[in-house]
């Protein structure tokens, strides 16, 4: 089997070990890094396509996304020394103050630095300010919020606002995510998009950055 | 007072649970970010009006103010320390205005905490987690039981067997599944079967599903429950999927529709009744009169 191939095999059967040893093995021998990189992508958005299908589960997903991050972390630095920008973008994420719902802010967090984000995640119950000190402390390029009711929505509202009022809103795009979360809201408060789940967000996160 | 068990009552007629609580409390201005079980002790008079509305409405039974109770949840909302007060007074106020003929159930939600690969925590913490509240609410001296929204049904089983453990009450149990192309799973990729299955081996004596789906797409999983479970089986759908409609939170099913998908669900022979999320004493008092009439 040629090593695209196992690649594809260890992200979607989950196998942290495997994947990690493809990424080492992919180093040693000098092999095409970008070739093995569009295979582990390739192998995640099947598993988010199977998701969407209902044919794989949380539990599946997620230890598919763990696989193709250990993978990503021996990668990655690789490609910096080449490719000074392969880094996707840097994203601050996190559920918004009053909300603890964070199965679905973790699963983005997890895909996106599957995909090679570099994730900065703040977890649930996170103030609009922390959000912004983060994004700038790290210069983000991309802020994910997260609410997962309609009544903490408001606080997507919030941040953008006080982008606004800082002056800073150009410097960051905003992706809401949540369940009640809809394209008429995004458009209201002024936010830069909202997918219907992971591997779609990040879809569009690759989008809006320009990749 | 005399009133036959819940379990007996269920052979007699299908039983009438009551409709949401956290909706009904943030349409009265819980903030956000507040645990509903906060106001058993603030604002009681709030809490024990959404009680008594839906016995006014025709409930034979209703949850205590207590779903986010256990201490992994209330902890995660910086009230760990209150768990005991919330869920004793959440009990007393269901009580003190219940009816000598109706019930008072002990309301277990999920603790928000997963088990690898998706979270960290362990079984065991699950198991202390609900040994916890279900004594208390076993003092508090409730009627039964109501373990609902459970995604996994680790934690699903983890809290019957501690329910079982404390007491000998009645223990409902009732799953959260999303409807996919292939059937009815949870997110975790449990079917019906297999939640029934470990659910009626963990001793649960009410099986069911609740929140989530709406009522359109909940008739379909009663046959199915119905088929695998050897015990009666309820449904608590939820008034549609919530939309923020200028600033207000809007459930979109009215308790006219919401009651011809729920007499679908009584063609299938389902045995205990309510709403969840977005529902209120209107749909309610619509299934009573279906039931009752």
């Amino acid at each position: 089997m040629d090593i695209s191939k196992e690649c594809k095999e260890a992200i979607i059967s989950g196998n942290k070990s495997q994947a990690e040893e493809l990424a080492k093995r992919a180093v040693k021998e000098g092999l095409d890094v970008d070739q093995i990189i569009d295979a582990f992508s390739e192998a995640i958005r099947e598993m988010g396509d199977l998701f969407e299908e209902g044919e794989v589960f949380l539990p599946e997903l997620m230890r598919s996304a763990e696989a193709m991050k250990t993978a990503m972390n021996i990668l990655t630095p690789l490609l910096s020394e080449g490719k000074t920008d392969h880094i996707l973008g840097r994203v601050v994420i996190g559920t918004i103050e009053g909300d603890i719902h964070d199965i679905g802010k973790t699963l983005v967090a997890a895909i996106l630095s599957a995909e090679g984000f570099e994730v900065y995640d703040l977890g649930a119950d996170v103030p609009v300010n922390d959000f912004i000190e983060k994004a700038l402390e790290v210069d983000a390029h991309l802020i994910c919020i997260s609410a997962l009711l309609t009544t903490t929505m408001i606080g997507q509202k919030k941040l953008i606002e006080e982008l606004k009022e800082r002056n800073i809103r150009n410097r960051f795009k905003v992706l809401l995510g949540g369940a009640p979360v809809t394209k008429q809201w995004v458009q209201d408060i002024g936010a830069d998009g909202t997918a219907e789940n992971a591997v779609s967000a990040t879809k569009l996160a690759k989008k809006l950055l320009g990749h | 007072m005399g009133k036959v068990g819940i379990l007996e009552k269920i052979k007699k007629r299908i039983v009438v649970l009551d409709g949401a609580m956290g909706s009904m409390l943030i349409d009265q201005g819980l903030p956000a970010g507040i645990p509903p079980e906060y106001w058993n002790i603030s604002k009681p008079e709030k809490v024990q009006k959404v009680h008594i509305d839906y016995f006014d409405a025709g409930s034979d039974v209703v949850l205590t103010n207590t779903f986010g109770g256990s201490r992994l949840k209330l902890t995660a909302h910086k009230h760990g320390s209150s768990v005991e007060e919330y869920n004793k007074k959440a009990v007393e106020l269901a009580k003190e205005i219940c009816p000598d003929d109706c019930y008072v159930a002990g309301d277990i939600g999920p603790s928000g905490a997963f088990l690898p690969p998706v979270g960290t925590i362990t079984i065991e913490e699950f198991k202390e987690n609900y040994l916890e509240q279900t004594k208390i609410l076993d003092e508090a001296d409730v009627d039964f039981f109501f373990i609902e929204t459970m995604v996994d049904i680790k934690e699903a089983e983890a809290a019957v067997k501690a329910a079982k453990k404390v007491s000998n009450k009645p223990v409902f149990a009732s799953i959260t599944y999303q409807k996919t192309k292939r059937g009815y799973f949870t997110i975790m990729g449990d079917s019906v079967e297999q939640c029934v299955e470990i659910l009626q081996k963990a001793g649960a004596d009410v099986i069911g599903a609740n929140c989530t789906i709406g009522s359109d797409e909940m008739i379909d999983l009663v046959p199915q429950l119905k088929k695998v479970s050897k015990v009666p089986i309820c449904a608590k759908p939820n008034a549609g999927r919530p939309q923020l409609i200028d600033g207000k939170t809007v459930y979109p099913t009215s308790p006219n529709d919401f009651v011809q998908d729920i007499l679908q669900m009584v063609e299938k022979q389902i045995n205990v009744i309510g709403g969840c999320c977005g529902s209120n004493p209107a749909h309610i008092r619509k299934i009573a009169q279906l039931i009752k009439r």
